[in-house]
């Protein structure tokens, strides 16, 4: 094990936590967006059923919940927003288990959630140029597609396979890419302000869930042509096109302050960043649409008072994390990929090789 | 786990207590793994612990669907017959508990349910319905029940008489029924105690019987309840 100064900062570091302006300013905005909000809903309380009053709390505090048990992983440390993350994951897939009947196939489900585990230790342990967390993509696919040919069982072969593979893809592998982002201590910068993973995932965090709410507003404001209406009935035209401005604009604003003194500071990059995100976290929810159709549920659990599952909340995040990685690693050019300049295999650096 | 379908938990929209409580919960990997370690550690303990002796393994029906019944002086009852059949089986295994007692706190309900497997019967209201959803599960799907037909612990060691609840599950179906006798749980953990003693405990697995020729009414289950509760009384009496 080599736990030098700088990982142990990165992995526990949680005096740094707020260091980033950036950081700040989204952890300062979130939380009066919150209070604003609990506070209107106080206020309406006489204009409007109790009922309504109820399911709008109920999802609030249901808000309140999920912000803080993102905020303070992120906050306290790298090896913490991991646990998360692997928390998170293997939440997810749990749902999509259930809603799909993966969840009957035991050693199929057993093997993603060593895939989920295994991602998680390649990026804490952040293997030389993170080439085990690559190398799990189609190694844990392969053992989930072979794993079950000796049960002798060839019903329902290629859905069982199929659904393992797409279940470890999106919510070990895709959602696993956070986890990688956490390696980013001290992005390489010409400024004085010590860039780490927290203001990005923060970031990219705000930004896929105000693209949600933006879509929402937008397409309830001017929205008229549907979108989808066979997946998701209710999503418009307006409403897409209206997150993907706002959210654009967002990122871009953020994004300004956040990338100062790297190559990412710069107006084409960032409109490239802003545009990915809000695209993405439309399809991914629009993917988790399509599943939840196909099957004929209108929420993957209960998990969540007002929301639903898990996942009906997380849906949008899915297929974001991977394009984000590659994307700012593509961006820094020498400089990158993200993670390249901290210290590598944290956890296995007595081992061979 | 033999047919592959695109469907659903039935519990989806449950949550909670609400879910654990629930007859038409399905469960998944953790408790798979975890009643794999709760009836490994259950076996290796009444083995060296009580000594556990088995009678009769060979009249215990091969698959599922199935009913376990027999005498009720002990928590540890339902360990020792659930011990006794195969570990691959533990999924399939449902001891029917008392709802007052194993699903009084969520926290309870959610160690019954995912450990245990336990299906909750509420004593004090035991509907007709709960009881025709326990007697269609049993019929549609592959299940095994453990099943104390007394309703409860004797407090004095001496056998109750049985209440008709499992000839409302099992008049007119194909389901076998097994009728077991234990001794020595009274002795080794008697209602009211708290830690189990170090004392010998053996059961006596009986013939399977099948009640498709009784009518599911009033008579046909009173009919299964008086059948089966003399063959616990014939395995005691031979029992040593």
């Amino acid at each position: 094990m080599t736990l030098d100064d700088a990982t142990r900062e990165r992995l526990f570091g949680y005096e740094r936590a707020l260091a980033h302006p950036a950081s700040l300013g989204i952890v300062a905005g979130v939380l009066i967006g919150l209070v604003i909000s609990g506070c209107l809903i106080l206020c309406l309380r006489q204009r409007m059923e109790n009922q309504t009053y109820q399911e709008l709390f109920a999802r609030w505090r249901s808000w309140c919940w999920l912000i803080g048990g993102i905020i303070a992983p992120i906050l306290l440390g790298a090896a913490w927003t991991m646990l998360a993350v692997m928390v998170l994951s293997l939440l997810c897939f749990r749902e999509f288990a259930r809603v799909t009947g993966l969840f009957r196939e035991k050693t199929i489900s057993a093997v993603v959630v060593l895939g989920i585990l295994l991602v998680n230790f390649a990026a804490l342990d952040h293997w030389q140029d993170d080439r085990l967390f690559f190398a799990l993509g189609p190694l844990a696919a392969a053992l989930i597609v072979i794993v079950t040919i000796p049960l002798d069982r060839p019903t329902g072969f290629i859905q069982r396979v199929a659904l393992g593979v797409l279940g470890f893809a999106l919510f070990g592998f895709s959602l696993g890419y956070m986890s990688n982002i956490a390696n980013v201590g001290n992005m390489p910068t010409t400024g004085t302000v010590k860039i780490d993973y927290r203001p990005i995932l923060l970031m990219v965090l705000v930004a896929v869930e105000l693209n949600d709410i933006f879509g929402f507003l937008a397409g309830k404001a001017l929205g008229r042509r549907r979108l989808l209406p066979m997946t998701s009935p209710n999503k418009t035209w307006a409403g897409a096109i209206g997150a993907l401005v706002l959210t654009t604009a967002l990122v871009c604003g953020i994004g300004w302050s956040l990338f100062a003194g790297t190559p990412l500071q710069h107006l084409g990059w960032l409109l490239g960043l802003g545009i990915l995100i809000s695209i993405l976290g439309q399809l991914g929810d629009l993917t988790l649409s399509s599943i939840k159709r196909e099957i004929g549920v209108k929420d993957v659990g209960a998990t969540l008072p007002g929301h639903g599952g898990l996942l009906d909340r997380f849906d949008s995040l899915v297929l974001v994390p991977p394009a984000v990685y590659h994307y700012l690693s593509l961006a820094l050019g020498e400089a990158g990929p993200l993670g390249a300049n901290q210290t590598f295999r944290i956890l296995t650096s007595g081992w061979g090789g | 786990m033999d047919q592959w379908k695109l469907e659903p938990a039935r519990d989806l929209e449950l949550s909670g207590a609400a879910r654990h409580r629930s007859y038409t919960r399905e469960s998944g990997l953790v408790a798979n793994v975890a009643r794999f370690a709760w009836w490994s550690a259950m076996r290796a303990s009444l083995k060296v612990l009580h000594r556990l002796q088995v009678e009769g393994n060979e009249n215990l029906p091969a698959h599922p669907s199935f009913v376990l019944v027999a005498n009720h002086s002990s928590h540890l009852d339902a360990m020792v017959l659930g011990s006794t059949l195969p570990l691959r089986m533990r999924d399939q295994l449902f001891p029917l508990a008392a709802g007052d007692v194993f699903f009084h706190t969520p926290a309870l309900a959610a160690f019954s349910a995912t450990v245990l497997n336990a299906l909750p019967v509420w004593r004090k209201k035991v509907g007709a319905h709960a009881i025709q959803q326990l007697r269609t599960r049993l019929i549609e799907e592959p299940s095994i029940y453990i099943l104390f037909p007394e309703g409860g612990r004797t407090r004095d060691g001496a056998m109750k008489s049985f209440k008709s609840g499992i000839g409302m599950m099992t008049a007119g179906t194909e389901v076998p029924v097994v009728p077991c006798h234990l001794q020595g749980t009274f002795e080794a953990f008697p209602p009211d105690t708290y830690i189990p003693r170090l004392h010998k405990v053996s059961v006596r697995i009986g013939r399977p019987r099948t009640f498709e020729q009784l009518e599911n009414k009033r008579p046909g289950w009173d009919k299964v309840t008086r059948v089966l509760e003399s063959d616990v009384l014939a395995l005691q009496q031979t029992h040593d």
